[in-house]
């Protein structure tokens, strides 16, 4: 069978580092190709040069027989027929789905003006062909996010598309969005169409990919056919060694000496939440997205403001306003997204880690010699890896950014530390320090919550799961008797 | 082996780039310097140096104020209306005479006043900033033009002359060994502002402000506090810089004085590698921002090139250093 893509020998280095270093990778007609390595193996990489983004230093491209023009522009590449997906959907917001579907290709009438109705009929017929409903005339501001995938995926196709490059398609979808994701992606191969499919969530690519390539630190290890590999296999592969993952025992501290008390906390979304953790306890929260588990953080945080509700902690009631009135009550809060809420990107690693102890210190100054070693004793201890303690967060990679974060409350001296989504972007190998170091502090008698989407990761490391549902706790499991289907189970409240 | 050498040339290219993020604005003042050096051989006379220092002075204070602003993420375009109604202030209060002819106050009354009105204003700003929530350009854009309005009914439209006092002129146009004592009061200031913005927690969290407001939020800095402080801070230089202008002249002109100085302040802070976005920046690149400035308005003077066209110079000037630290990126 004659390959739809083969990639040759790339290799590309950014300031005199090697990224990659002489990858390969082939692609059949109609083939599903899973494409895994930790965070900086070189995926996005090599994708970026597929796409006409970045031009590789060496090797070639070849799709369908012929070779692409070194350099070719992304334009220039989409319209041979390969798309890509990126991991942040690029979609204009205050434009409707059909613009963006038919951007800078818009249908004209005969006086060159854009022919809407056209337009809009052709993006119709687009989106039934995914089995879609969604009306071409509505912004997609407007849109759910698995719709607005939907459109970037219409928008792909329309290039008459022959290979399709989707990147962590499945990050912001729930469970019920990701099925419908797999079968539109099954149903393309049907049509003809390759898709390479790029995931840090193993079990995902073994359901849906007939191959998996695996990449690490730029260089290729090895293409799988997938009824022969394992979730576990492919781990391995990523990380070259044993990933442990152990289950937890139940919780062996004092039952009695309850650290956070939360009660009847609601909202337009919460509905009367009532639940307590004790000391040195790791207490996962499950749900789907849209459960409100991040909701309930941030008010429980001093975020947003409850209607009602009330916190104690050591059995002492507290008020939270805010952030600072939540950081004196030895809070902490390592949010979801790192970028957005949880790191001054454009600061270094020793400002990130210090802002929480500062608010907590006295006096005018940031006392230099006193942060410095507050950074140093953290890089050791997290183990970050950093060329120097004055090293831009933007430039570290998605675990050590996580460490960083973490840093951030280590140093506030938390005693009730809630994690959401801690592992988020984060590569194999840093996502077992971080559970390493979950366990310490909780051994140090830090109440920990994560909140956590990622089903193995809470049987990994909690050792009680309460399930949210739609604003509501449906369930509560200990360690011993969780199962991913009792979690689905509650989560979806069947 | 290989690989090492080519480990060992890399870090040298990594230091190379090091030093030029960080001290460019300093490789090209000095490439300034001699070019202007070999341009016009009297530009490097002491008297000319000292002369652009003084000049730039005023307009180097505001800059100093408006580089914590930028970097905390707004941008303050009342500066220049707000000096001159703190500087009208400033001279209707220092001509009040008693019976005898004498003032009928000591100087630094009418000083603090000045002041005092000009952080007023960046109080004003920074209030209605975060209170309402609204975008820094059109907050500060109508307080200016406000500012402007009432010095205008101030002054009748006019300029108004001051009490000539020798204590009182000699604050923008006196000298100490030498050295111009504006000069000497913006390096003071910016001394203790470097201070500020690097070594205490304000400073800090006036960085992360601007690189992440959420994440400042989340991480218990009180975000609306810090950005009224970096208002009422810039209010405060404004009133500093009023201080100097009134007492090079003795007085105010209703519709000139300050005029378009928020923009020369803006530009110095870009000049010196501030980002606009927030976040990042640095104040001895302002410093060397304005005094860049400075040099290209007394170039003009040099060259015998019409000071119309010192606008078209300092454009330049600005589109170039900022392609420059554009290719750094």
């Amino acid at each position: 069978m004659t390959n739809t893509l083969s990639m040759l020998g790339i290799s590309k280095s950014f300031f005199g580092v090697e990224v990659l270093h002489k990858v390969d990778l082939n692609i059949e007609k109609s083939e599903i190709m899973g494409l895994c390595g930790e965070n900086g193996a070189g995926k996005s990489t090599l994708m970026k040069i597929l796409s006409g983004i970045h031009t590789q230093d060496a090797g070639e491209v070849v799709f369908k027989g012929d070779t692409i023009r070194r350099g070719a522009p992304p334009l220039e590449v989409q319209h041979l027929g390969i798309s890509m997906i990126h991991q942040e959907l690029n979609l204009l917001n205050e434009l409707t789905v059909a613009q963006n579907i038919y951007l800078c290709r818009e249908p004209r009438n005969k006086l060159g003006l854009i022919d809407f109705s056209r337009m809009n009929d052709q993006a119709a017929v687009l989106l039934d062909k995914l089995g879609e409903k969604i009306d071409p005339r509505r912004k997609v501001r407007d849109l759910k996010i698995a719709q607005k995938q939907m459109v970037e995926i219409a928008k792909a196709i329309s290039f008459n598309v022959e290979l399709l490059v989707m990147d962590e398609p499945t990050s912001v979808l729930t469970g019920k969005e990701t099925k419908i994701l797999f079968d539109l992606i099954v149903n393309l191969s049907d049509q003809g169409i390759a898709v390479v499919y790029i995931s840090h969530r193993l079990q995902e690519v073994i359901d849906v990919c007939h191959k998996v390539t695996v990449l690490r630190d730029g260089y290729f290890v090895a293409t799988r056919n997938v009824p022969e590999v394992t979730a576990r296999d492919i781990a391995s592969l990523m990380v070259g060694r044993e990933v442990q993952e152990s289950r937890v025992a139940d919780f062996a501290g004092d039952p009695e000496a309850v650290m956070l008390e939360v009660r009847n906390v609601s909202d337009d979304l919460l509905k009367g939440i009532d639940f307590k953790i004790r000391r040195g306890e790791i207490l996962g929260f499950s749900g789907l997205v849209g459960a409100g588990r991040t909701e309930l953080m941030e008010a429980i945080f001093g975020i947003r403001r409850p209607r009602t509700g009330e916190v104690f902690i050591n059995g002492k009631p507290v008020t939270i306003r805010s952030a600072i009135s939540a950081i004196r009550a030895d809070l902490g809060f390592v949010t979801e997204d790192r970028k957005e809420t949880g790191l001054v990107m454009c600061r270094d690693i020793g400002d990130n880690a210090n802002y929480v102890f500062w608010q907590k210190g006295k006096g005018l100054f940031n006392q230099r010699k006193v942060s410095s070693a507050n950074t140093k004793r953290m890089i050791d201890r997290l183990g970050i890896r950093c060329s120097s303690p004055r090293q831009l967060v933007s430039n570290l990679s998605g675990g050590n950014q996580q460490k960083v974060a973490l840093a951030k409350w280590l140093l506030s001296g938390a005693k009730v530390l809630v994690l959401d989504e801690p592992t988020r972007g984060v590569d194999v190998g840093a996502r077992q320090e971080i559970y390493r170091i979950i366990k310490e502090l909780a051994a140090e008698g830090v109440a920990i919550v994560i909140v956590s989407s990622d089903l193995p990761e809470i049987l990994t490391i909690c050792e009680r799961v309460i399930v949210m549902h739609e604003g509501r706790i449906t369930g509560e499991l200990l360690s011993s008797e969780l199962t991913e289907a009792k979690i689905m189970y509650y989560a979806t409240n069947v | 082996m290989e690989t090492e050498e080519k480990a060992a040339e890399s870090r040298l290219v990594g230091i190379i780039k090091r030093i030029w993020r960080n001290y460019s604005v300093i490789v090209m003042f000095v490439l300034i310097l001699i070019i202007c050096g070999i341009a016009a051989p009297r530009f490097l006379y002491p008297d000319n140096l000292l002369n652009i220092l003084r000049n730039t002075s005023i307009v180097g204070s505001i800059a100093i104020g408006m580089t914590f602003v930028i970097i905390a993420g707004g941008i303050d375009l009342s500066s220049g209306p707000v000096l001159a109604t703190a500087g009208a202030v400033l001279i209707l209060m220092q001509r009040m005479v008693t019976a005898d002819g004498s003032p009928a106050m000591p100087l630094w009354v009418p000083v603090l006043v000045c002041c005092a009105i000009a952080m007023g204003f960046g109080f004003i700003n920074g209030a209605i900033i975060t209170k309402a929530k609204l975008p820094p350009f059109i907050v500060t854009l109508a307080v200016g033009i406000i500012a402007r309005s009432v010095t205008m009914r101030f002054c009748r439209g006019a300029t108004i002359m001051g009490n000539k006092i020798p204590e009182f002129t000699r604050i923008g146009n006196g000298s100490i060994f030498k050295i111009p004592i504006p000069f000497i009061v913006v390096v003071l200031l910016a001394l203790v502002l470097h201070t500020v913005l690097t070594r205490t927690k304000f400073g800090t969290y006036v960085f992360a402000v601007g690189g992440n407001e959420n994440a400042a939020r989340y991480s218990g800095i009180k975000v609306d506090r810090i950005k009224i402080a970096t208002y009422m801070l810039v209010g405060l230089c404004t009133g500093i810089a009023a201080t100097i202008e009134m007492s090079r002249m003795a007085a105010v002109a209703a519709t000139t004085s300050g005029a378009q100085y928020e923009f020369e302040a803006i530009t110095a802070v870009i000049l010196g590698g501030t980002s606009l976005s927030g976040g990042k920046g640095r104040l001895i690149g302002t410093i060397v921002g304005f005094i860049i400035l400075g040099i290209v308005n007394n170039m003009m003077i040099m060259l015998n090139i019409s000071p119309y066209l010192s606008g078209a110079a300092k454009g330049a000037v600005i589109l170039f250093a900022v392609l420059l630290q554009r290719r750094e990126r």
